[in-house]
């Protein structure tokens, strides 16, 4: 059987060049066109200002607080700037979601025969490995172009392009009224290109060089919106947050070759059997810390997650996609993937555990207090890969897998639906200035109260099994302390996902008179996505049912061959059932905390006020700290970059200035001086010449003839 | 003592004579005059080295052609004398007259004490014939259309470059 | 001229020098530095020129004395190039000083100074 497995990442690889070529040319016609109409508008202009319309001035969101909006649309740019027209739109669109669908198809068509015989054999089927070119060959090391299909980058391959294609879907509808959408999908296609070839590569090199491309399409889509300083400001911040786990990354594969002698995931066989090079110069221990620096600064966790809420200054799909279904989770991946190397650090695996329960724990608390509705799902996103962490930590590589699979769906559901909750709200992302949106967008509201009950892990959704088996392995790996950050914030997620919901759909409407009248249901092309992902909300969580509710976790036993083996936790049926009872309960209770809160009347006031929100009187002092995301970006920019900046100034006045400007100037001055030694031959007489001339030639005969 | 060194010396001395003449003539058409007489006795001394084409050249083209083209363009020029001023520039004249004399004295020396020819390349194609001037014209012309034809062409090309040029130079306008 | 050489020479069927043909490079040599010396004393571009030709037919002189040593037609050769480059290197610099002239009135090389920058 053959996979035409480089079909799948080379389709959008297609679609990003033909979406991005015509965009491209549409767009300098489009500039003519406009420079030419402003030129005919400003006949007396002189040449001294250049023609470029202005676009739209000044705007509201330009919010020094931080909320990175994603200010859109018509609202952003004004009235100068059309829409494309109508045919262009459908080229770019059939285009992107055609290139991301059929490698859909494609995946799907490869994936689930593999994933049947997989289950219907023993221990799995031996992963297929094809290899579309040679990259580098020295000596002994060998590094192909080849992608790999086994069952870890079967899972990561199948939702990938299928919540993928839904979300580019769903930007067909989104982006309507936008002049870059050509430019859009040309990205969004170039992020599927890179994040299949992260998922498929078969060795580390390979799966870089898709690394760095979704972090280079993350940058892009972030800044998507160029005109706009936030945004501009939050791409930079996330390129440069990443490349600090970037750093890691390079030297953790540099670490994989000097202890295996390869970087192809061969590497993984090798540690399972303990064939590994004892005598390299790096521990395994570094190795792997190294290595989850690199998923650290990929996906989100502390101390470098500053870099994902600012990262929803981009569109909302491209939020849904990238910064919370797929790109961020290729942290979880790539540590699943080293499974075998990791159980072989116990303490790096720790480490891991740890980190990942404080993003958790952490990024939870600054969602309770957020108000934008970007900003909580986005806070949300931490910290539920802080709960995948946390599984890969405890050993439970398949628990965190599922949660991956799982929080793929619920969470590009809940971003769609914020989108769409954005778009019928004209662009306000402010909570505040919602509510009672229930009847007037339905489908909506109905999509992303089944991905809120969802996340809150609440049975039998698909984020109560995925989450509880994390709660389990934690608890019965020994580690009670990780169980209860875990538990606590499982309370904490139920709360501000429906803090979230009752702002938004509940209560009364808190804007103007206005706007209300403007609210509207998104069209067929956004709600259809909504549904589908809703319905994965609902019903994936079954593939991974544990065998004490009767299931035979499909899931776990499919990804085994992939995984290290886990240690099967030593709990007692009682004890699981009490668990579930208690996670349950702690979700619960932070829905019911969260309704009475948030139900009481003047809860939330009309006028956005920071004073008088219900969080503020509930939690006392705490509160504005929390609501400041504890200080952290203050933190950073006191501790880190002030440092920085003064160390810079110090090298620049004291190196820069002195030393190096010196050496330069001292040179130049060396040159000047000549020149004028020089320029005092230069009379411009012959004879003068000649006698140069021949005081040279007699020079050269004198010593040849006295050597 | 034999003829041969009476000719070398007589032609020798007669060169070196006009050739100081040359340079110590105020007028450039005695100097020109000067320099006539030594190239004819350095076809001289291209006779005795067993060249008497080469010697047929110098006379006809170098004292032919190019000083009788150097006396049209004195004539022209009405070039009678040079400049009345005295010389100002002593640090040259002194430099220039160190010079000469220290690069003559190194190169006579070197010269005069070359010693003994290298061996004679007997078996080249390019020797000499012995037999004198009637050998000698064939083999060079011989030489001229074989081994050095690429040289002879690209001679040609640059001799109607220089025609080409020197036209275009005299031009009386370069627009 | 040493005994040996020599009639190794006279067999190879090359005439035999009866004069040093060392005598012959210095007389080339005294003619070059005469030449040398025309050309750095004389003020008058033409005058220039001419001593510039005189180094030229000395070192000519000193090839054709290495052709007769060596046997070697080549050195003839060389002379032959040489005259015909002269030729053409005369009527472009002739030409080039009667434009000189026509724009400066003069060809004395004190007087003309404008190869400086």
């Amino acid at each position: 059987m053959t996979y035409p497995l480089w079909l799948i990442p080379a389709l959008p690889l297609a679609g990003f060049l033909v979406n991005g070529l015509v965009a491209l040319i549409a767009g300098w016609q489009r500039a003519a066109g406009r420079t030419a109409a402003w030129r005919e508008a400003h006949p007396d202009a002189g040449h001294g200002d250049h023609g470029h319309a202005p676009h739209g001035g000044g705007h509201g969101h330009d919010d020094p607080a931080g909320h990175g909006h994603d200010s859109h649309g018509a609202h952003g740019h004004g009235p100068s700037v059309p829409a494309l027209p109508y045919w262009q739109r459908l080229f770019h669109g059939v285009v992107g979601v055609g290139a991301t669908g059929l490698s859909c198809v494609l995946a799907l068509g490869v994936v689930v025969p593999f994933v049947r015989e997989s289950l219907a054999s023993e221990n799995g089927l031996p992963a297929v490995v094809e290899t579309a070119y040679r990259w580098m060959s020295a000596g002994p090391y060998v590094l192909d172009i080849a992608f790999r299909l086994d069952a870890l980058s079967a899972l990561m391959l199948s939702f990938v392009t299928f919540v993928g294609t839904l979300i580019h879907l769903y930007s067909v509808g989104y982006m309507q009224d936008e002049e870059g959408f050509g430019r859009f999908f040309a990205y969004l296609n170039l992020f599927m290109f890179s994040m299949l070839t992260l998922v498929m590569a078969n060795s580390l090199p390979v799966l870089f060089i898709g690394w760095e491309g979704v972090g280079l399409c993350s940058y892009l889509l972030i800044g998507y919106y160029y005109d706009k300083d936030f945004a501009a400001a939050a791409g930079k911040k996330a390129f440069v947050t990443n490349r600090v786990g970037d750093f890691g990354m390079v030297l953790g594969i540099f670490g994989i070759f000097a202890l295996f002698g390869t970087a192809d995931f061969s590497f993984v066989d090798m540690a399972r059997h303990g064939a590994m090079n004892g005598h390299a110069p790096l521990s395994v221990y570094a190795v792997c810390l190294l290595l989850f620096l690199g998923a650290c600064g990929k996906s989100a966790q502390v101390p470098l997650y500053v870099w994902l809420p600012d990262a929803m200054a981009g569109p909302t799909p491209v939020s849904a996609l990238i910064h919370a279904a797929t790109m961020v989770t290729a942290g979880v991946y790539l540590v699943a993937r080293c499974s075998a190397v990791f159980v072989l650090a116990p303490d790096a695996l720790t480490v891991v555990a740890w980190v990942g329960a404080a993003t958790a724990i952490f990024a939870a608390s600054i969602g309770l207090a957020q108000n934008d509705i970007k900003k909580v799902l986005a806070y949300s996103t931490v910290s539920q890969l802080g709960y995948m962490f946390l599984a890969c930590g405890v050993g439970a590589f398949g628990a965190g897998m599922f949660h991956v699979f799982t929080h793929a769906f619920f969470k590009a559901c809940l971003f769609l639906g914020s989108g769409s909750v954005i778009m019928a709200m004209h662009h306000e992302q402010d909570m505040r200035a919602m509510g009672g949106l229930r009847p007037k967008i339905p489908q909506t509201y109905w999509t992303m109260m089944i991905a809120t009950v969802a996340i809150a892990g609440i049975p039998p959704l698909a984020g109560f099994f995925s989450k509880d088996q994390i709660l389990g392995a934690a608890f019965g790996a020994g580690h009670p302390g990780l169980f209860a950050v875990g538990l606590v914030t499982a309370g904490m997620t139920a709360f501000y996902m429906f803090r979230l919901a009752r702002m938004t759909f509940f209560g009364t409407f808190r804007g103007s008179k206005e706007a209300e009248g403007h609210i509207h249901e998104s069209p067929a092309t956004m709600t259809v996505p909504l549904w589908v992902l809703a319905a994965g909300a609902l019903g994936l969580g079954f593939l991974g049912v544990p065998e004490v509710l009767g299931g035979s976790n499909t899931f776990m036993r499919f990804l085994a061959p992939s995984l290290a083996a886990s240690h099967p936790h030593e709990v007692s049926i009682a004890t699981e059932y009490l668990l579930m009872g208690m996670s349950v309960a702690v979700a619960a209770a932070g829905i019911l905390v969260a309704w009475r809160w948030y139900g009481a009347a003047g809860a939330t006031p009309q006028v956005p006020s920071v004073q008088a929100d219900a969080f503020y009187r509930g939690t006392g002092p705490l509160g504005p700290i929390v609501a400041n995301k504890w200080n952290v970006d203050e933190g950073i920019e006191a501790l880190v970059l002030e440092p920085f900046r003064k160390i810079g100034t110090a090298l620049w006045r004291g190196f820069d200035a002195l030393v190096i400007d010196g050496v330069i100037n001292a040179s130049a001055f060396l040159v000047e001086l000549t020149g004028d030694l020089a320029r005092f031959f230069t009379t411009g007489n012959v004879r003068n010449y000649i006698l140069t001339l021949t005081l040279g030639v007699l020079t050269f005969t004198l010593y040849v003839w006295i050597r | 003592m034999n003829g041969e060194l009476l000719v070398f010396a007589a032609a020798s001395a007669v060169a070196i004579v006009s050739a100081l003449a040359m340079l110590f003539q105020k007028t450039p058409v005695k100097s020109v005059l000067s320099l006539v007489v030594t190239f004819f006795a350095l076809a001289v001394l291209s006779v005795l080295l067993a060249a008497p084409f080469v010697a047929a050249l110098q006379v006809i083209v170098y004292a032919g052609a190019i000083l009788v083209l150097f006396l049209f363009v004195i004539m022209l020029l009405n070039l009678t004398q040079e400049a009345a001023e005295r010389e100002t520039r002593v640090v040259h004249r002194f430099l220039s007259a160190v010079s000469v004399l220290a690069l003559g004295g190194i190169l006579v020396g070197v010269t005069w004490r070359s010693g003994a020819p290298p061996v004679p390349v007997s078996a080249s194609l390019n020797a000499i014939p012995a037999t004198g001037v009637d050998g000698e014209i064939p083999m060079l012309g011989r030489l001229l259309f074989t081994d050095y034809l690429l040289p002879f062409e690209a001679l040609s090309v640059l001799l109607l470059l220089a025609v080409v040029g020197a036209l275009l130079l005299s031009k009386r306008r370069f627009e | 001229m040493n005994p040996a050489t020599m009639s190794a020479a006279a067999a190879a069927g090359v005439s035999v020098m009866s004069v040093a043909p060392s005598a012959y490079l210095v007389v080339g040599t005294i003619l070059f530095a005469i030449g040398l010396a025309g050309a750095l004393l004389k003020r008058n571009a033409l005058s220039i020129f001419l001593s510039i030709e005189l180094m030229m037919n000395a070192v000519n002189l000193l090839f054709l004395t290495y052709a007769r040593m060596r046997g070697d037609a080549a050195g003839q050769m060389v002379v032959f190039f040489v005259i015909a480059i002269a030729a053409a290197e005369a009527a472009i610099g002739l030409a080039i000083f009667v434009a000189l002239f026509r724009a400066r009135q003069t060809v004395d090389v004190d007087k003309i100074n404008f190869l400086k920058w």
